[in-house]
């Protein structure tokens, strides 16, 4: 009886400690919510740092999930207050709130932060700490058709730079011709309609002033801010937009440009490449298309014609309140290396806020990173688009104003000036 | 024996007729029993509907950002009635579910008499109908997008098919027609469910009295109107209330056709509600329940009210 006794103990006592072995064995799993579900170039970037890390690091688990942005914002807006956020999760520096809530960790104590850019780091930084791994960053760009704008008899001068009458020449002879001067649509977003107006906007009050404006301390109503908009009204006449623009997307717009029905030019922040580079099979851009990059026109006695729009967008950050920090700290820091953004440099086509060399970017799009370098060389960056600055009230005006209303031309220059001093401008 | 006894003398006084003369019913069932039954319909009640709806009445009350929450009294409500774009929605909102029931009642009400009187294919289109009550908003919605795309859609490529293509647009991009196309789409959808519940009704009608009205020689449209419509009337009025109710709530539509533009166009209160929670860059819920509440309120009155009116001469029954 005692024999069988002790029998069973040691049974018990090799089954705890099996038990106990499986479990230290066992690793530890983090949750990771990504963005760019439909862009392949990113998506296997994430899924290959992933799988890179949990190789490295057998104690820790990922559990990847690739969701639209949107989706992660509600998502993450329910789920932050409740606990159950994920470990990592895809934000932009668009969407303040998650830091102003407390709900991020600061990445000091758990990324190396010698290998992000200098520029990149204020996009996160808040009470000297930063809060995100900027991995996306792009400058705001004005792609083109060469054969198309040849076509309609326009030369694209050697500095790439058309004038404002110029600029105006192309879109009206476009229209002419019965081709749409601008692919653009803001079916989707709340930010395409803005992109030539605020760059015109940009090039004409230098950055100092517009920031001013941006910051809701510079009317609307200044004469040099009515003037680019009177302008811009008058391409909107010419029909410079698709009359589709209200409901067109943004993967509707990349498709309206390169492939049906064509368009002149499509404004467009650099991550353009997301979706060009994908196979056309999938959407993407033809093989042959003759992509150019133009600078964005220069504006009579504008302050600035080199200035240009630099941003961070698509970076990972920490849930404060998550149980598996040191899992998902490692995890980022395990990303940001130079190699990482090499690698990132050469699949997506994109700038980024990772520290990257660029002598060993071995890219197969190199010629399109080529002219892409050109355009920004000798560039005054401006940190920053509009949605970064403007906040609910502003940031709803803006998106149905100045994204929707005021380039389908439902509305006139006074009235748009007018909704957005009285949405935005400080002591209004 | 002493038990039974002890039993006895406890069970007797329950026995008794009480004072006030009242039997109690041996089929009545006793709290405890009820309330085994009641207590998973309470449960999920309270869980699902009370405590929510409670809990946004009180969080109306204060302003929350991030885990902080700060009492602010009514001034929620105070700002919400200098908020231009709150009766925007509100205005947008009460056209939709005043107008709107119109013509889903009467688009119902017309395919249920085509079906009564017997056109061909009738089993046929009864199903075809019927169909769209059965597909999700979503799929409605991306349908009704590529109908009123402005390049390859449906309309415009009729209009200019018959010779009309001024008169093409972008259907959901202008504010003028924007609200409309949204109408038109959800009447689509909504159609055959009022026909099949007319078509019920019509059936149900009592025969001799359309007998009778033919007996009188009574022509098809003087009897629709005299008749048929008279009678159906309790059953339409219901539709009404119900299409009402439903539209004072519409979100799903609006949000993945218009997301509430041009200019604000076509913003309901739902999908204003709806952005001030989740879109504006902010945490705070108490604005937003503020504007719950207050649109809550604003249902129910309007339900009391249209049941006033209605109740006169017809009984709803929802």
């Amino acid at each position: 009886m005692r024999r069988a006794g002790t029998g069973i103990a040691a049974l018990f006592g090799r089954s705890l400690i099996a038990a106990g072995a499986a479990a230290a064995a066992e690793p530890v799993q983090i949750t990771m919510w990504s963005n760019w579900p439909d862009e392949p170039a990113k998506k296997e970037w994430v899924a290959a740092r992933v799988r890179d890390f949990e190789a490295a690091n057998r104690q820790c688990a990922v559990k990847l999930s690739f969701i639209p942005k949107a989706d992660i914002y509600t998502q993450a807006k329910s789920a932050v207050r409740t606990g159950q956020a994920p470990d990592v999760f895809y934000l932009e520096p668009d969407q303040p709130e998650f830091l102003a809530g407390g709900f991020l960790e600061p990445l000091d104590g758990h990324v190396d932060l010698a290998k992000l850019e200098d520029w990149a780091k204020p996009a996160w930084t808040s009470k000297g700490k930063v809060y995100g791994l900027p991995v996306e960053a792009y400058t705001v760009e004005l792609y083109y058709n060469k054969d198309l704008v040849k076509k309609v008899g326009v030369e694209v001068p050697p500095s790439f730079q058309l004038t404002q009458s110029g600029f105006a020449d192309l879109v009206r002879k476009g229209a002419a011709a019965g081709i749409t001067p601008v692919s653009q649509g803001v079916g989707d977003r709340p930010f395409p309609g803005g992109l030539l107006l605020f760059e015109s906007l940009l090039r004409k009050l230098g950055t100092e002033d517009y920031g001013k404006l941006l910051n809701g301390t510079l009317s609307f109503k200044d004469p040099r801010v009515l003037e680019v908009m009177t302008w811009f009204k008058g391409l909107v006449e010419a029909g410079a937009y698709p009359k589709s623009f209200a409901t067109l997307k943004l993967g509707e717009s990349h498709y309206y440009f390169y492939q049906k029905p064509g368009a002149l030019t499509f404004p467009d922040p650099s991550w353009f490449t997301g979706r060009a580079f994908a196979s056309p099979e999938s959407g993407g851009m033809p093989a042959d298309f003759p992509l150019g990059i133009m600078q964005f026109p220069a504006m009579d006695q504008g302050q600035c014609p080199s200035c240009k729009t630099l941003a961070v967008a698509g970076s990972f950050v920490m849930y404060a309140r998550g149980k598996n920090k040191a899992c998902a700290g490692a995890l980022l820091d395990s990303m940001a290396t130079i190699g990482n953004g090499d690698k990132w440099v050469e699949q997506v086509s994109l700038q980024t806020g990772l520290k990257s060399d660029p002598a060993k970017i071995n890219s197969s799009h190199a010629a399109y990173f080529a002219e892409l370098n050109a355009r920004n060389k000798g560039a005054t960056y401006f940190f920053g688009t509009p949605l970064m600055y403007y906040r609910s009230k502003c940031a709803e005006t803006y998106t149905q104003v100045m994204n929707n209303a005021f380039p389908a031309g439902l509305i006139g220059v006074n009235e748009a000036a007018d909704k957005m001093d009285s949405a935005c401008r400080k002591g209004s | 024996m002493a038990g039974t006894s002890a039993l006895a003398a406890k069970t007797e006084p329950a026995e008794r007729v009480p004072a006030s003369g009242r039997v109690s019913d041996p089929r009545r069932a006793s709290w405890p029993v009820l309330l085994v039954f009641l207590a998973p319909a309470l449960v999920v009640y309270l869980g699902l509907t009370a405590y929510p709806a409670v809990r946004t009445i009180y969080d109306s009350l204060f302003t929350i950002e991030g885990a902080e929450r700060s009492y602010v009294g009514l001034a929620n409500y105070r700002d919400l009635l200098g908020d231009e774009t709150f009766w925007i929605a509100v205005r947008n909102t009460f056209v939709w579910a005043f107008v709107a029931p119109i013509l889903d009642v009467a688009t119902g009400l017309l395919l249920a008499l085509a079906l009564y009187a017997g056109v061909p294919f009738a089993r046929f289109l009864r199903v075809a109908w019927f169909t769209p009550v059965l597909l999700s908003y979503v799929v409605v919605a991306i349908l009704w997008m590529w109908i009123y795309n402005y390049d390859w859609g449906v309309v415009n490529e009729g209009l200019r098919a018959a010779g009309l293509g001024t008169l093409a647009r972008s259907w959901l991009g202008d504010p003028n027609t924007a609200l409309a196309a949204l109408i038109v789409t959800h009447a689509w959808k909504w159609a055959g469910f009022n026909m099949v519940v007319c078509l019920a009704a019509i059936h149900a009608l009592p025969s001799e009295v359309l007998e009778a009205a033919e007996l009188d020689n009574c022509g098809w449209a003087a009897k629709l109107r005299h008749v048929i419509v008279p009678m159906l009337r309790p059953t339409l009025l219901n539709l009404y209330v119900l299409a009402f109710i439903g539209k004072m709530k519409v979100f799903d539509l609006v949000w993945i056709m218009t997301g509430g533009g041009p200019l604000w166009a076509t913003e309901t209160v739902s999908t204003y509600v709806y952005k001030r929670a989740f879109n504006w860059n902010t945490f705070d819920l108490g604005y937003p329940s503020a504007i719950a509440t207050v649109w809550f309120g604003v249902v129910c009155a309007a339900v009391i009210v249209l049941n006033r009116i209605f109740k006169t001469r017809d009984r709803l029954e929802y």
